[in-house]
């Protein structure tokens, strides 16, 4: 089912999400809402469960055919995931459906790997890199509370080294 | 509800920000999108306030020069006719530029980039260094219209760098919405 997506200020999009522990029929519905959400809008590749007004730990993500993508796992719904390894970051510009009119550059591992429960209630553990990690994490925010922006970097701004006496 | 455009400059110091968005929120202004920053040792506001119909832009401006003239800012008011509204259409762009400072770089750039009906959406630049050798860093980001030529745009900033004895790079500058 096609759930509206939720935008700022929304205190939901704030609050850190509960555990799913066991994937039950109302976690697979919910694994299900998310992919219909995400296909719904054609230029998302990914929805948190708080998008759509689930404080839950669960997202899904695809960035098939995505021209900044290198590995892509398809369409990946994970409930309770969580980051075991993560490489140096790089600056990137990202928007939000839950954040309109603004983007901002983020820095994101490049590469990820990331072990959580899949709809079949087994773990799963994804390599990810590029423009398919930017995405996890960018999902993965979602789930602590944080939007981009929360962790924008003014790449594109030069400040006065401060000298401090 | 009219919208007013309030500009502030002078000496930087604690409590500029405060103190004149204290006198705006008096008189029932809400700020709306704004952009302050430290220039050259001065500070610099811009802001759009929406205010209520019986605030003219005469009598706010003449509030803020009594009640923060003392920190020795610069205050003026205008009513802003028409709220503009965001309608860049085309793709993003940055630019970045630096090199020696010489007078005109800010000009013959930006020049090059309207002969192409860019439109620069934000600019700032920093003077490094100091003495005679001192550089000059310039970035700034565009929209470009979807009729543009970019590739064309590029080899003319690089024959420009050339002429100017600068380093310009123009570079896509698109977000991905997750």
């Amino acid at each position: 089912m096609i759930r509206p997506v939720l935008q700022l200020p929304h205190r939901v999009l704030a609050t850190p999400c509960a555990p799913v522990g066991e994937i039950d029929d109302t976690a697979r519905a919910l694994g299900h809402d998310l992919l219909d959400t995400m296909r719904s809008s054609g230029h998302s590749v990914g929805v948190a469960a708080p998008q759509i007004g689930v404080s839950m730990r669960a997202f899904c993500v695809d960035v098939t055919g995505h021209r900044k993508a290198r590995s892509c796992h398809g369409p990946v719904v994970l409930f309770d995931a969580v980051v075991l390894e993560s490489s140096t970051p790089e600056v990137g510009r990202e928007g939000c459906m839950s954040v309109p009119d603004l983007t901002g550059d983020v820095a994101r591992a490049t590469s990820l790997l990331v072990r959580g429960l899949g709809m079949d209630g087994e773990l799963h553990s994804y390599e990810v890199d590029a423009f398919e990690a930017r995405a996890f994490q960018h999902e993965l925010d979602h789930l602590d509370g944080l939007l981009f922006l929360d962790r924008v970097v003014a790449d594109e701004r030069i400040f006065r080294r401060r000298v401090y006496r | 509800m009219p919208h007013v455009a309030v500009t502030a400059f002078g000496a930087d110091r604690p409590g500029i920000i405060a103190a004149v968005t204290g006198v705006l929120m008096r008189h029932g202004g809400n700020l709306q999108d704004t952009a302050m920053t430290q220039l050259g040792g001065h500070f610099a506001m811009m802001l759009v306030v929406e205010v209520p119909d019986a605030e003219s832009a005469e009598t706010l401006e003449a509030a803020l020069v009594a009640e923060v003239g003392a920190l020795g800012l610069t205050v003026a008011v205008r009513p802003i006719i028409e709220t503009a509204h965001d309608t860049a259409v085309g793709t993003p762009w940055a630019v970045s530029l630096y090199g020696a400072d010489r007078p005109g770089i800010v000009h013959r750039v930006s020049q090059k980039l309207a002969d192409h009906g860019a439109n620069i959406v934000d600019l700032s630049t920093r003077v490094v260094g100091g003495g005679p050798e001192h550089s000059y860093v310039l970035l700034l980001e565009l929209v470009l219209p979807p009729n543009a030529d970019a590739d064309r745009l590029a080899a003319e900033l690089q024959a420009l760098a050339t002429e100017l004895g600068v380093e310009i790079h123009l570079r896509p500058d698109d977000a991905d919405i997750l």
